[in-house]
């Protein structure tokens, strides 16, 4: 049943993995069954000898030798546990390390389009706390869904052999406890999800609000952000209680269910030993040995149901886990038949890159545009021929498509129409092989918190300092790192704090030299630029991107009067 | 606020909801008590039964014992379920509380959070750990000492001898968690650090996916990450064996403890120790497994507890709350008078120096020089920034730090902030009171009518504004800073990405809005304005 439903058919693939350790811990736990059955019949066997020499009924000792066995019984269940409990961590550990390599994956593919599932801090939380949420699932659900069968079958037989009204009492108290569970299951995964949605939606809002706390604070709207972190943070609680509240009420029936069913056990032994049994007055229907081994076997009868209670909402924390990750999990499933005319984002899959003489790289666009792919981003057909070392400028108002158009001949974004690099469509092109000839620079130029070094190696790993000086030289930053103490190890806070805005465009396109590719793809590099420096580095993009492919979008032309072929995007009505 | 207030102790979370804490403790001890008592007093009735049932003509009262085994399986179920939810429904108001209070406190610490995810991060899964206290440590500690005592006291009652068989074992499992003490509050610490690095590390990734991807950087990057979450798991599973370990000693105590006392009560039997009350005994001992047992994770759960708290609380260290004196309030008219004025960034080599000017309301500012020139530092100063000054600066006859100006300048920094909130939302940060009419009145004024009007004032605009376009969001929050009518602009680069035609439909807004005010813009394009000043920084 679970089988049809892409969250369960996931949680199925990730077990099915760890299989074996699972399948291991399995038969310690049922071992440890076994021997609980023997403890309890070594007990129930030395009281009833203390009982019959207590009443003088004497039959002298009970056997010396149920000490040994009583002992062994008693050291090696806590040890089968402990080893049980060692395959199952273990088991949780591997599956969760492969499922967030395999999310990790996914997003990757995505590239900026992955914006449409979410902001990064949601998405965080999905491989983060989601994934772990899985433990729960793997490490405890896993085992005990097959004990809670086979033990209460178990200790049933040892009853059965002993009194078969004991053992009908406890079969008929049985099947309750699952159909219950069955039912409160299915609403505390619905519980589950919302709780999961409420994480990632505080998180989110936190995130959001500690980013802009300076803004904030400026505008004095720190009342306004602190209900807001009210509101996300209630919001939280009272999802998290309602989860609880489900989770404690099903387990408190569970319990319910065991207890009254142990004491009925009780009062009906205790009554038959006193022969106070309507249908066998004056008669006991089970001996004392008996009724004693049946009132020790009763707990662990519901025992593994009462644990499955309580890991049942593993499940369903698991199963609310996995469904927020489908929309990541089945990009490739459907994605892949949506939009074949994606570049595929595995290495080695597409074709090679066709190479022109030298390794130039022509660009030909037919009628491309980019509509529907689900997320804000459009294109209105466009048509354009760039020639290897054409170097053009794409002008255009905020919103006419223009970073789009980047994303797109990126491989990012699934297009309509016509698009060859060296006469082969760029869909069938392997995205690795295209990447390495593309080199891009975003509006903003994104830094990692580390040194001036660190950030440039990010392009070019094998770079050396004498490059890396070069670099900084020629986009005119060196001048001011040189005398700075630390030099290229100067550390850069987030968002680069520290270098002003016009600095950290310096340093983008800095990495952009370091990367000797054929063809650039500059998303407004100037903007952030004074006149005076925007001409230099123009000219400096002029003089190194000779020969190579270029395609420059920007709404200034200062520094860029170089470039002689120019189209201009409209907004497109619609 | 004091230092003493602002200081986080664990035993202090359980003030605030100190009832319902007394009532989870309570119905938890009942239902341990049931639980154990349950076991106890069945084995005891059908022993006795069976006894009474040998020996004719004794006489037990069955009525009595039967119904308390009714009432015992009722309390043990209730109290449990009650317990529960008492416990959790105050740790949940707790953590909610906790989560209003460290965002305060963050949000008016004088030093902001270096790294906003770290920030985040302690906000939600450092908090979260704190429940653990009175849940994982303090509440069982409680219930296992009471269950231990009571069932030794039970012993006492039955024979001194008893006692002395059970104690070493149940006192040895008592104290065996102990041993876990300081290795577990070390891996606790490591543990929320780990946590802390890995999602940092993930956050990071993610903003920089694209680059890296092209880069064909993402592959090492991916790498990087699986290997430090294989750590963070490896260092988790350590912590769980610690506890599984300790779980395996407790139960092998207890189990001796059991052993002792059955082979002790065997002898005692001929002493007249009644085979009912040692079936009881015995079967209290094995109960007394689900009253000991949960302390063993307990260290662990406060080491999580403790090392959440010192974080937490080294987020606010830097705080120190701005002195609220009652500084008086500038009115326009507004004179601005700046005479051999040289900043510094601290620890900076080099900054605007020696600027005079001097600025009347109505009138505009207009600074230029190149990149890295200091435009920006002098926008920053007069923002009140913590930035070194030499020279003369008087606002209105006096020195800056005279007046209370967080309600008078306005400033547009290079990098603006958006939030994950619609486009009426962002805009109401800067007056939460503003018309639809006002928004509608302001977006015209930085040219946005025409394109909030295609997508309405409800339009979402992103994770740090990632539906617009950069050019778009800083002409939201330039319309947002409008709205809050500062009468001292300090704009940074307003124009970036605009062209000619929207520059001077903006700048006329400006100037029109700022006619009894000032207005300071650092820009790289020129401007135009009736009553222009232009002061050139950085050479």
């Amino acid at each position: 049943m679970t089988a049809t439903e892409p969250a369960g058919r996931w949680l199925q693939r990730l077990v099915q993995g760890q299989r074996r350790l699972l399948g291991l811990a399995l038969v310690l736990a049922l071992t440890s069954a076994v021997l609980f059955i023997l403890q309890s019949w070594i007990i129930a066997d030395l009281f009833g000898h203390w009982l019959q020499s207590a009443s003088g009924a004497g039959q002298g000792a009970p056997g010396a030798g149920w000490w040994p066995i009583l002992l062994l019984c008693l050291l090696l269940r806590p040890l089968l546990q402990f080893f049980r409990e060692r395959l199952c961590q273990q088991a949780s550990w591997r599956a969760r390390n492969a499922l967030r390599q395999l999310l990790l994956q996914r997003l990757a593919a995505l590239g900026p389009a992955r914006r449409a599932l979410g902001p990064d801090a949601q998405l965080g939380s999905q491989l983060l706390e989601q994934v772990d949420a899985l433990d729960g699932y793997i490490s405890r659900y896993q085992v005990q869904r097959q004990l809670v069968l086979w033990v209460p079958l178990l200790l049933l037989l040892a009853t059965a052999w002993h009194s078969l009204l004991a053992a009908a009492l406890l079969l008929v108290t049985a099947p309750l406890v699952p159909l219950f569970m069955v039912l409160l299951g299915h609403t505390a995964a619905a519980a589950s999800q919302r709780q999961f949605a409420a994480l990632g939606r505080m998180s989110g809002r936190f995130l959001d609000l500690l980013r802009g706390l300076r803004t904030l604070r400026h505008l004095q709207a720190l009342p306004a952000a602190q209900s807001a972190v009210e509101q996300a943070a209630e919001d939280y609680r009272s999802r998290t209680m309602g989860v609880l509240r489900l989770a404690f009420l099903s387990t408190a029936v569970l319990e319910l269910f065991a207890s009254i069913a142990i004491a009925m056990l009780a009062l009906y032994l205790g009554m038959g030993l006193l022969g106070l049994l309507p249908w066998s007055p004056g008669e006991a229907p089970v001996s004392y040995q008996s009724a004693l081994f049946i009132l020790l076997l009763a707990p662990e009868f519901y025992a593994p149901l009462r644990q499955l209670g309580s890991d049942y909402h593993a499940r369903a924390e698991a199963r609310a886990a996995v469904e927020g990750m489908l929309p990541i999990l089945q990009l490739e499933d459907d994605g892949e038949a949506a939009h074949r005319r994606h570049v595929s984002a595995q290495p080695g899959v597409g074709n090679p890159m066709p190479d022109g003489s030298a390794g130039a790289v022509s660009i030909h666009c037919h009628h491309l545009s980019v509509s529907d792919v689900g997320i804000p981003a459009r294109l209105p057909p466009l048509s354009l021929q760039l020639k290897p070392g054409d170097r053009l400028l794409v002008q255009g108002p905020s919103g006419s498509g223009k970073s789009t158009l980047i994303h797109a001949l990126l491989g990012f974004l699934p297009y309509q129409g016509e698009l060859l690099i060296n006469g082969q469509p760029l869909h069938s092109l392997d995205r690795s092989a295209w990447n390495a000839r593309v080199s891009y620079l975003a509006q903003q130029p994104e830094l990692l918190p580390g040194s001036v070094a660190d950030n440039l190696r990010l392009a070019a790993p094998q770079a050396t300092d004498v490059r890396l000086i070069h670099v900084l030289q020629e986009v005119g930053l060196w001048e001011l790192l040189r005398r700075l103490p630390l030099q290229l190890n100067t550390p850069l806070g987030e968002r680069g704090l520290g270098l002003s805005g016009g600095q950290l465009s310096r340093l983008a396109l800095a990495r952009l030299l370091l990367r000797d590719t054929p063809v650039w793809l500059l998303d407004e590099p100037l903007a952030h630029l004074d006149s005076d420096t925007a001409r230099g580095i123009g000219e400096l993009l002029e003089r190194l991107s000779r020969g190579r492919t270029l395609l420059l979008v920007s709404h200034e032309d200062t520094g860029l009067e170089w470039l002689e072929r120019r189209i201009r995007l409209e907004v497109g009505h619609d | 606020m004091t230092e003493g207030q602002l200081r986080l102790r664990l035993s202090r979370l359980l003030h605030s909801r100190a009832a319902g804490w007394l009532l989870a403790l309570l119905l938890g001890a009942l239902a341990l008590f049931s639980a154990i008592a349950l076991l106890a007093l069945s084995g005891w009735f059908i022993t006795a039964a069976a006894l009474a049932g040998m020996a004719t003509g004794y006489m037990l009262d069955v009525f009595r014992p039967a119904a308390i085994i009714r009432l015992l399986a009722l309390t043990r179920t209730l109290g449990r379920y009650g317990e529960r939810l008492a416990s959790h429904q105050a740790a949940l108001g707790l953590l909610r509380d906790l989560r209003s209070a460290v965002f305060r406190r963050i949000s008016h610490a004088r030093q902001l959070p270096r790294r906003s995810n770290e920030a985040m991060h302690r906000l939600v899964a450092d908090i979260d750990l704190l429940d653990q206290f009175p849940l994982r440590v303090l509440l069982p500690w409680i219930w296992a000492s009471l269950m231990a005592l009571l069932l030794l006291g039970f012993l006492a009652l039955l024979d001194s001898r008893l006692l002395l068989a059970a104690a070493p074992g149940v006192c040895l499992a008592w104290v065996l968690p102990w041993l876990g003490y300081w290795r577990g509050g070390r891996l606790a610490r490591a543990d929320v650090e780990w946590a802390e690095a890995r999602r940092s590390f993930l956050l990071d990734s993610l903003r920089l996916l694209t680059p890296l991807l092209i880069w064909q950087r993402w592959p090492g990057r991916a790498a990087a990450f699986t290997a430090q979450d294989q750590q963070y798991l490896a260092q988790q599973d350590r912590q769980q064996r610690l506890i599984s370990r300790l779980t395996l000693l407790q139960q092998w105590a207890l189990a001796a403890s059991l052993l002792m006392v059955l082979w002790q009560g065997s002898l005692l039997i001929e002493d007249g120790l009644t085979v009912p009350l040692l079936l009881a005994a015995a079967l209290a001992l094995l109960g007394l497994n689900e009253a000991l047992l949960p302390v063993a994770g307990s260290f662990v759960a406060l080491g999580l507890s403790q090392a959440a708290r010192d974080r937490l609380q080294a987020l606010g260290r830097a705080d120190q709350p701005t002195p609220e004196h009652d500084r008086p309030v500038p009115q326009a008219p507004f004179t601005l008078h700046l005479q051999q004025l040289s900043l510094r960034w601290p620890g900076a080599l080099s900054g605007p120096s020696d600027l005079d000017l001097q600025l009347y309301s109505g009138q505009t500012l207009l600074v230029i020089g190149p990149s890295g020139g200091g435009k920006s530092t002098l926008l920053h100063w007069l923002a009140g920034e913590p930035i070194q000054r030499q020279g003369r600066a008087l606002l209105n006859g006096h020195p800056p730090d005279h007046w209370d100006l967080a309600g008078v300048i306005g400033w547009l920094p290079q990098d603006v902030d958006i939030f994950d909130m619609p486009l009426a939302d962002n805009l109401r940060l800067g007056n939460p009171a503003a018309s639809d009419a006002q928004l509608w009145r302001v977006l015209e004024d930085v040219a946005l009518a025409d394109w909030a009007r295609e997508r309405g004032l409800d339009t979402p605009l992103g994770e740090q504004g990632s539906a617009v376009s950069g050019g778009q969001a800083r002409r939201i929050a330039l319309a947002r800073l409008l709205l809050a009518e500062r009468p001292i602009l300090l704009l940074d680069e307003p124009f970036a990405g605009l062209d000619a035609a929207t520059r001077e439909q903006v700048m006329q807004a400006l100037l029109r809005r700022q006619r009894d005010g000032l207005l300071i813009i650092a820009s790289h394009q020129p401007v135009s304005a009736p009553d222009l000043q232009v002061v050139r920084v950085g050479g």
